[in-house]
């Protein structure tokens, strides 16, 4: 996989894709939506989409794709260049999404929290699947009817998406912005549908590959990368985090800022730093309503031209 | 107009960022070496305040500092909290020769200057006494004498308030200039109207500039500057409606109907005898010892128990 685009910038999001095979804009498709990475404190989130003519899922069982958390990493990276070699029926799209990206959008002005940025990015893909001419968006679902061979449920439903958290409201929302395709959240869809497993595969691929030669927007001095598993709950990320604090700018931007492991040992290790609107202890605008009644004579303040812009006579230097 | 000077190279050594005019940047060295930072009076307020002084021109700047919540400064390879951003701008010494001048102006006599501009706390005034063309700059506020060659100085309280409306029109020019907002309105300061000419009123700039010079200027002198120039009342100083324990009349307050003759005599004594409810009786039976009336929770005399324990 030709992640050079991301390493080139890693401070955004990022799309690949590979190039729509021409009988995906003919016949009609089935496709899958999974992602990767989703609860590391470190490295980036991947969504990934994966579609294929309804006529050739059989061809897609036939490569063996399962669930990616089934696989090794050898086999994942085997079942991918697989899936390459069979581009003539198999196309898919990813979304990488910086660690930058996720931790600017969480911890913004107006909070856009994870589950959004998910759905809003794994909504971008399908549209982007439909852009491109991908025929998803058939529910007729009559020629299909003699390959289906994984189960009766799948009957017309074309999109398939893995869920994490409750399906129900997801799918009510996909099914919303594309009225005309018939959706299917739910939970452990990579390992029930193989155009799922697929995605999952990909996005699999491309997370691992995107850690392994992550490059540092910082100037870090001989930097240890050995920082475990990027989750919250491994000691050795955590370990990791400890030792990669500065007390000024916290983290290198290979970390997400808005994960709670992050923040809380920003608390403890590095310098306080309040924004707009941080929200303080010390009520320093409210007054005791008492002085609000009070007859005495009230400091005179400087003039509004001053007030307004901030200005005071200096006092001490 | 632009300077960032930082003292000390150290993280831990407070910098302080300063905007100060463009010659005194590039000045020569001596020249550099005669400024000097000296507290002085704060002519309306009284108090002391920061001042920069020119020792080689002599010239007077006040400082003046930016400051609001939540900012910090990165400057190079370290960071400064607070945000502060001083301003030395350019200061006519009149306003703190003024300060001097009213307060000797007590004794209502002719006086030499270094009689005049002396104080205990704040000795650096006697830097005031070296500004060029001094003659020239306190004839716009004093009457002066002159005997045996010596000059002695007077408090005019006339020429004074016709100096501060000059003073008053060149700030209205300069506000008019500026685009300043001078309305009444309640109008962000980074709102820049199409044509804000026409939406201020010429009498909402005189206020505005009196308003300003009037932080220069004592308190008194301010009021008497804003009679000189027939200037409406401000708004603030509207006299609040009378608290209600302010007493109209010395005769004693009685109420108008004595709602008590109705129940005082029966309550007492009828209540007592009265039968009880059920429940009431039922309650009276109750072993009460080591209960507490529910008042003695809310009492003052309750919690500064608690507090001694």
């Amino acid at each position: 996989m030709d992640l050079s685009e991301l390493e080139r910038d890693n401070t955004g999001r990022c799309r690949l894709n590979s190039p729509v095979p021409s009988v995906c804009r003919k016949e009609p498709c089935v496709l899958g939506v999974d992602e990767a990475g989703r609860g590391p404190v470190l490295g980036p989130m991947v969504y990934a989409i994966c579609y294929c003519p309804l006529s050739r899922l059989a061809d897609l069982e036939a490569l063996k794709v399962a669930d990616s958390k089934t696989l090794s990493e050898s086999e994942r990276h085997r079942l991918f260049a697989k899936m390459e070699e069979d581009g003539d029926f198999v196309g898919w799209a990813l979304d990488v999404l910086s660690p930058n990206l996720i931790s600017t959008s969480m911890l913004g002005r107006v909070k856009y929290n994870l589950n959004s940025l998910s759905h809003d990015t794994a909504t971008g893909l399908m549209q982007y699947a439909l852009d491109q001419g991908v025929k998803v968006a058939q529910t007729d679902k009559e020629p299909a009817l003699g390959f289906m061979t994984k189960s009766e449920e799948m009957d017309g439903q074309l999109v398939f998406v893995d869920t994490v958290g409750p399906p129900e409201t997801y799918q009510e929302r996909l099914q919303q912005r594309f009225p005309g395709v018939e959706v299917t959240v739910k939970a452990k869809a990579d390992a029930l549908y193989p155009v799922v497993s697929a995605a999952s595969i990909c996005a699999k691929v491309a997370r691992d590959q995107a850690v392994k030669n992550w490059k540092f927007v910082e100037k870090l001095q001989d930097l240890d990368t050995d920082y475990g598993s990027g989750y919250p709950n491994d000691p050795k990320t955590k370990a990791w985090l400890r030792e990669h604090v500065d007390p000024v700018f916290g983290f290198p931007q290979f970390v997400r800022f808005s994960w709670r492991t992050a923040q809380s040992i920003l608390e403890k290790e590095a310098e306080d730093v309040t924004w707009e609107d941080s929200q303080t202890g010390d009520q320093e605008g409210l007054r005791r309503i008492k002085s609000y009644f009070s007859e005495g004579p009230r400091p005179r303040l400087p003039h509004r031209y001053f007030q307004e812009r901030g200005l005071e006579s200096a006092t001490i230097l | 107009m632009a300077a960032g000077v930082d003292c000390g190279e150290g993280a831990s050594a407070r910098q302080h960022v300063f905007l100060v005019p463009e010659y005194l940047k590039d000045a020569s060295k001596k020249m550099k070496s005669g400024l000097m930072f000296v507290k002085l009076v704060n002519p309306c307020s009284g108090e002391g305040a920061i001042y920069l002084f020119n020792v080689c021109l002599p010239q007077l700047f006040e400082i003046k500092v930016f400051k609001e919540k939540n900012h910090s400064w990165f400057i190079n390879e370290s960071v400064q909290s607070g945000g502060l951003l001083h301003f030395a701008t350019p200061m006519d010494p009149l306003f703190l020769l003024l300060h001097y001048l009213i307060k000797a102006d007590r004794e209502g006599k002719f006086q030499p200057l270094e009689q005049v501009v002396m104080d205990d706390m704040f000795p650096n005034c006697i830097l005031l006494l070296k500004l060029p063309e001094l003659e020239k700059l306190l004839r716009h506020v004093t009457e002066e004498k002159e005997i045996d060659k010596k000059k002695y100085y007077k408090y005019s309280k006339e020429k004074t308030l016709k100096w501060l409306e000059k003073k008053v029109n060149q700030t209205m020019a300069a506000l008019k200039t500026n685009n300043v907002n001078v309305g009444a309105r309640v109008q962000s300061t980074a709102f820049f109207s199409g044509d804000p000419v026409s939406s201020d009123k010429e009498e909402d700039y005189i206020c505005y500039a009196h308003g300003l010079i009037s932080d220069y200027i004592p308190k008194e002198l301010s009021d008497d500057l804003s009679k000189y120039l027939k200037l409406p009342e401000p708004p603030a100083s509207v006299p609040s409606p009378p608290s209600k324990k302010v007493k109209l009349s010395d005769e004693p307050v009685e109420a108008k109907e004595d709602y008590t003759k109705f129940n005082t005599k029966d309550l007492k004594t009828v209540k007592k005898n009265s039968k009880m409810t059920a429940a009431q009786k039922a309650l009276a039976k109750v072993d009460k010892s080591g209960m507490k009336s529910i008042d003695s929770f809310f009492g003052a005399k309750h919690v500064k128990k608690i507090g001694k324990i």
